[in-house]
């Protein structure tokens, strides 16, 4: 009867102690749904290119233009908002 | 003793011709050996479209749009041949841009690239003007018209990757990153982004391999940090999502981004 009692006394802690992971998880999976979503925008939008002088398009040779035709990012002048 | 006549010598010599140059011009257009009336007309036009060119510049450069405007306004009133008509309104729309006159930057830039179909920054401008009106339908198609123009442009793989992806078109965005960072693996923020297109698609073990080739090229990249450990709570690595959210909170300059992070890392 007593051993009974004790097989009891450890089920239920045992459940007790999986519900109680199973609300912390499901507490996390809600606040991420609630507010982590806010926070996992994409990245800012690039901002407008430069002003181009009388003669800087002649041979297409000036700064906005080699930053709008630029297959690498960092000659593009795009955002490095890594914070 | 030498040294000192010898550099008395060379003061008397280089005096006329300092103040020679002094009362000198720059060169701005050919003097007029001519006397046709037309021929004089046009480069009187000449040297006026270059004088305002360098004013409208001038005032741009700090930041004074209300100067500017009116500068790049005659230059336009004087028709030039290209590629200054088409400079001009460029130079323009970035004036009318910065004072928050959209809709005129916009048919500004229009009109450049009417004059100019090939002009590349005009067609970046657009896409950054619509934006920054808001109107993301017609960024999409202006940013359509530019990866058209340009398509190994790492900026117009950009532009339309973050305005798609804004839009919920998943595929587009997916195939505008993946372009940027075949043209440049080492930019984080491609890597970011894609990642947050692949989140969204549930494809949780793709976004955290882009979210650490983020984060190996940039260890600070809080924002990067921050959604791995959110693919961490929802593929089940709780351990690893709460030091995620640790370091997220750690490295993060933006407060906002901060409390987001160190709330969850408490819920975990």
């Amino acid at each position: 009867m007593r051993r009974l009692r004790i097989r009891w006394t450890v089920l239920l802690t045992l459940l007790g102690v999986i519900a109680a992971a199973g609300g912390v998880a499901v507490s996390a999976e809600e606040a991420l749904d609630s507010f982590g979503h806010g926070e996992l925008q994409p990245s800012s939008f690039a901002d407008l290119l430069g002003p181009i002088t009388e003669g800087g398009r002649t041979g297409w040779d000036c700064a906005p233009e080699r930053a709008a035709r630029a297959a690498a990012a960092r000659a593009a002048e795009l955002p490095a908002d890594s914070r | 003793m030498r040294f000192g006549a010898l550099l008395g010598a060379l003061c008397l010599w280089l005096g006329p011709a300092a103040a020679a140059l002094a009362q000198s011009y720059p060169a701005a257009t050919e003097p007029p050996h001519t006397t046709d009336v037309s021929r004089l007309r046009a480069l009187a036009v000449e040297r006026e479209v270059h004088e305002r060119f360098a004013r409208g510049l001038k005032a741009e450069a700090s930041s004074d749009w209300a100067a500017a405007i009116p500068e790049f306004e005659r230059i336009i009133a004087l028709d030039p041949p290209e590629p200054k008509g088409s400079t001009a309104r460029y130079d323009l729309a970035i004036a009318r841009a910065r004072s928050g006159d959209y809709g005129a930057a916009r048919l500004l830039l229009e009109a450049a690239l009417e004059r100019d179909p090939g002009f590349r920054a005009a067609a970046a401008n657009l896409v950054t003007v619509d934006v920054l009106a808001g109107d993301l339908a017609a960024a999409r198609t202006a940013a359509d018209r530019f990866t058209e123009l340009a398509p190994a442009s790492a900026r117009a793989r950009y532009e339309r990757g973050i305005i798609a992806l804004r839009a919920g078109d998943l595929s587009t965005a997916r195939d505008d990153f993946r372009a940027l960072i075949s043209g440049d693996p080492a930019y984080a923020v491609a890597h970011y982004d894609l990642a947050i297109v692949e989140i969204r698609s549930e494809r949780f073990d793709t976004a955290e391999t882009e979210l650490e080739s983020a984060l190996a090229i940039d260890p600070t990249y809080a924002r990067a940090r921050f959604a791995l450990g959110t693919v961490y709570v929802r593929i089940g690595r709780r351990t690893e999502a709460r030091a995620a959210f640790d370091r997220a909170a750690r490295d993060a300059s933006d407060i906002t981004l901060r409390s987001v992070a160190l709330d969850l890392r408490d819920r975990l």
